[in-house]
């Protein structure tokens, strides 16, 4: 185990058989983030620190939103690894207190592996989340590392939003949800390794159950509305244990678990084993004791299991019995806190010239025409064309999207991260939405044996967004996504939500086609890129702002609307500040060139 | 009606807030006295788990259904709706995994082929309509020859036999169709073609309220 | 009362078409190269059944069927126990 040293000076004695399986897990990089702690404490923050990040809306509703990687159980099993992605993603934010309303999907694979693909559209799709975009890279450079980072979205009014702690002595944890199996014991620290060899085995492996996922979701939420809960998170990696952990540590308080009170479905399970489990489909809700009864009826009358687990205590000692067995008993602060590793304090250099590195052209229609884009009747943009855009039903909407540009990243990190952020603001102003904040997923191959990247990478995302002034309200990282040693090239994954008004969206119409701004990157004229697109996105010109221009799922989506495009697309370099304008004149300083037109068909 | 694993409920509600009419969710445990219309939405009910309807056309509750439909009350089946009445015998046939084994997301052209029913009086005869489907087994398969189609696609969408969309019974009383009419009431959806199909059911209870 | 243990293997009524198993049985036959015809996929129900006798579970099983399993209208079945 990695800092087993660490744990012995903090224990004073070596650490016990449970101890032993409890740090592993807890202070495994998927849960105990050791490499990202430092870099993310440097970023631009704002919004609650709990399951997922929150921004105002507008006055009365809070967007909740976060994406979430579950790489190494899809490079295994990619149904149940993607699957399962979706399942742990939409929790969180539910954990939150809001209904989740949209999942995006981000996808880097050599070629698509419909595994993935039908394992987030059959969950998605049956638990009744659109998905409404994201994107699909295709490379070579991801051959046997595939990424799946799935973001989620989530509208609550802000009362109903629902703090990720415990708070005060005397509050008990029901964990609620499907029954505790032995499902991806040691998931965390599996998803923290090399691929190769025999660690990568079909045993570390979760299934999803998606109808109990929709059964947790309407109970959880119908829990909220009657006021029984406190604060809540989700059970994800490290199970119940990392789940009460992080609730009490939170608070500054403690805990003592009751494992045999846990409802299993597998016969002859060890303690240790029913505290690390990471069975799906769970939640952990703190609450006092005089509400727990209606909790665990409200979980009945859904078809779920439930009962009460844990005590809140003031002592910050964190024990564990089954039954009268006391099975561990260690400072709660110490689990919830690894080591941290050295942070770098990376110089950017100079933007480098960028060589165009060729991702896979696909017509992502093909992917998502499997994912049921309109269920919950909000999704005002479709896929295709852009960010989605979302209404929230009386009151406004929002803006989406996923973005990552890894072709520039594998060759310079820092600017590859910084301009990927920069694109995302232009495609949040391209819907005539006003960007609120940014979740990201760091993607990354060893950061032992690379450090440097990895620093470049978070130093290109705290300069984007504090150069953008749009602050960073949730993420993950996932690292050591390598095979035989070689790694994935750098890949932060922006998720960006912006503020929309569903009644101005401008939709594509016959125009004539304009490519505004420049073939090249230079800083000093992004700020004015994103004046101009804003004002011709206000004047009710349709704005594509693509890193590719125009590519074959923009002339599909097209089509399908009956609209047929004639372009002579321009060249530009791989890093560029163009846009695509639709509309029937444009008057503005920057270069403007006219490319075509749009015709109904 | 929502059914464990329902998802369209809350979309069909707002469609049918949106015409004027008064609407409330039913549970499992609840009675259907006193409705002029019942709406089995769309979604994943019991997880689609076995086959699509099945465990939900065995709960109780279906009773109250067909003891609503024995009544002359007005059923609409709507996706995994329709799934539900096909299990519970309602409607004949089947419906069977898209012939491409795929779930397809996405806006089709149907054409009314019946325009008699109370669902859909306000459309023309042979009108080319939009709306959208969502669905992973919607494969009409035929098992009677004289059945009333109401909706066919015009370009194969799922393998159905004669491109069927929509059946309904002799009296035109009971609607199951596999596109979603409650995603298009509004243009801000995408189209409003759905929003002829509310109308219509809702002008008809109407003229005879009893 | 003793538990019995039984295989449902439920299949397609041969009216019914079967794309999935056509497709599947063209990639061995042209891709694969296997002198293989009339593949049709179904599905396999295992279950135990709690009962007095194997005629008493069998009725079992044949009801579960008949009640849930199996879709009369377009599927057929075979009972076979374990």
């Amino acid at each position: 185990m990695r800092y087993l040293n660490i744990l012995k000076g903090k224990l004073g004695r070596d650490p016990d058989f449970v101890e032993l399986h409890a740090f592993a897990v807890m202070w495994s990089e998927h849960c105990g983030y050791s490499h990202t702690a430092g870099y993310i404490r440097r970023l631009p923050k704002q919004g609650h620190h709990g399951n997922a990040g929150v921004v105002d809306l507008d006055g009365d509703f809070g967007l909740v939103f976060k994406v979430e990687s579950h790489n190494h159980p899809s490079a295994v099993e990619p149904y149940n690894g993607a699957a399962t992605g979706v399942g742990g993603i939409i929790r969180d934010v539910l954990a939150m207190g809001a209904r989740p309303s949209a999942i995006l999907d981000s996808l880097h694979m050599n070629s698509v592996i419909g595994g993935i693909i039908e394992g987030i559209a059959d969950y998605g799709n049956s638990i009744g989340v659109p998905t409404v975009g994201g994107e699909l890279r295709l490379s070579e450079l991801y051959q046997h590392n595939p990424l799946v980072n799935v973001m989620a979205v989530g509208v609550a009014p802000h009362g109903n939003i629902l703090p990720s702690k415990a708070s005060k002595p005397g509050q008990v944890m029901v964990v609620f949800g499907g029954a505790t199996g032995r499902d991806g014991i040691h998931g965390a620290s599996f998803a923290s390794e090399d691929l190769t060899g025999d660690k990568a085995s079909k045993l570390s492996i979760q299934v999803g159950d998606p109808f109990a996922e929709k059964m947790l979701i309407e109970a959880f939420l119908r829990m909220n509305e009657e006021g029984l809960i406190d604060g809540a998170q989700d059970l994800g990696a490290g199970g119940v244990l990392s789940a009460t952990v992080e609730l009490v540590a939170r608070g500054g308080l403690g805990a003592v678990v009751h494992l045999e009170r846990l409802p299993l479905r597998e016969s002859n399970m060890k303690p240790w084993e029913i505290l690390i489990s990471e069975s799906q489909e769970r939640m952990a809700v703190v609450t006092t004791k005089d509400r727990a009864e209606r909790i665990i009826e409200i979980a009945k009358d859904h078809l779920l299991t439930a009962a009460v687990v844990a005590e809140v205590k003031a002592d910050p000692t964190y024990r564990v019995f089954y039954g009268d067995k006391k099975i561990m008993e260690v400072p709660v602060q110490l689990l919830a806190n690894a080591p941290e590793e050295p942070v770098s304090d990376y110089v950017p250099k100079d933007m480098p010239d960028f060589r165009k590195v060729d991702f896979k052209v696909v017509d992502a229609h093909t992917v998502f025409e499997q994912y049921d884009y309109m269920v919950g009747t909000d999704t005002v943009i479709p896929p295709g064309l852009g960010p989605a855009v979302m209404r929230v039903k009386g009151d406004g909407g929002y803006s989406l999207l996923t973005h990552s540009r890894a072709d520039l990243a594998v060759q310079d990190s820092y600017w590859g991260t910084f301009i990927a952020v920069l694109e995302s603001v232009r495609k949040t102003l391209s819907v005539g939405a006003k960007p609120l904040a940014v979740t990201n997923c760091v993607n990354y191959g060893d950061p032992d044996a690379d450090p440097t990247d990895l620093a470049a990478m978070m130093k290109a995302l705290e300069d984007a967004c504090r150069f953008a002034n749009i602050p960073v309200a949730s993420g993950n990282a996932s690292l050591y996504n390598t095979y035989g040693g070689r790694a994935i090239p750098p890949t932060l994954v922006i998720g960006m939500v912006g503020r929309a008004d569903p009644k101005k969206i401008v939709r594509p119409k016959p125009s004539n086609v304009y490519a505004i701004g420049w073939p090249d990157f230079d800083v000093e004229r992004e700020r004015r890129l994103w004046e101009v697109i804003e004002y011709l996105s206000a004047k009710g010109a349709f704005v594509l702002a693509a890193s590719s221009l125009v590519n074959v799922t923009h002339v599909k989506a097209l089509r399908r609307l009956g609209l047929k495009l004639n372009v002579d697309v321009p060249r530009t370099e791989p890093a560029h500040q163009m846009v695509i304008v639709f509309a029937d004149s444009v008057k503005t300083d920057v270069p403007v060139e006219k490319i075509g037109v749009l015709k109904w068909m | 009606m929502v059914y464990p694993g329902s998802n369209c409920d809350r979309d069909v509600y707002h469609a049918l807030k949106y015409v004027g009419v008064d609407v409330n969710y039913v549970g499992l445990d609840d009675s259907l006295d006193g409705c002029d219309l019942v709406v089995l939405p769309g979604g994943f009910s019991y997880g689609d788990y076995l086959r699509p309807g099945a465990v939900a056309a065995r709960e109780k509750i279906s009773h109250e259904v067909r003891r609503a439909a024995d009544r002359g009350k007005l059923i609409l089946g709507i996706c995994n709706g329709f799934q539900i009445l096909i299990e519970m015998g309602l409607l004949p046939g089947a419906l069977l995994r898209n012939s491409s084994g795929r779930f397809v997301s996405k806006w089709v052209r149907l054409i009314v082929e019946d325009v008699d029913t109370p669902f859909t009086r306000n459309f023309k005869s042979r009108e080319v309509i939009k709306l959208p489907v969502a669905h992973g087994y919607g494969r009409y398969f035929k098992t009677d020859s004289a059945i009333r189609v109401v909706f066919k696609y015009m370009d194969d969408v799922n393998g159905s036999d004669d491109m069927i969309a929509a059946v309904t019974t002799e009296d035109g009383r009971i609607l199951g169709m596999m596109p979603h009419p409650e995603r298009a009431y509004e243009k801000l959806l995408g189209g409003e073609d759905g929003l002829k199909l509310f109308t219509s059911v809702v002008e008809y209870l109407r003229r005879n309220a009893s | 009362m003793s538990k019995y243990r039984f295989a449902i293997d439920v299949q397609f009524k041969s009216s019914v078409r079967d794309p999935r198993g056509e497709t599947i049985e063209r990639v061995l036959r042209t891709e694969k190269g296997l002198p293989i015809y009339h593949l049709r996929l179904g599905k396999s129900i295992h279950l135990e059944v709690e009962a007095e006798n194997e005629v008493e579970a069998t009725r079992i099983v044949h009801q579960a069927c008949e009640d849930l399993l199996v879709n009369p209208v377009v599927e057929e079945y075979e009972v076979r126990t374990l």
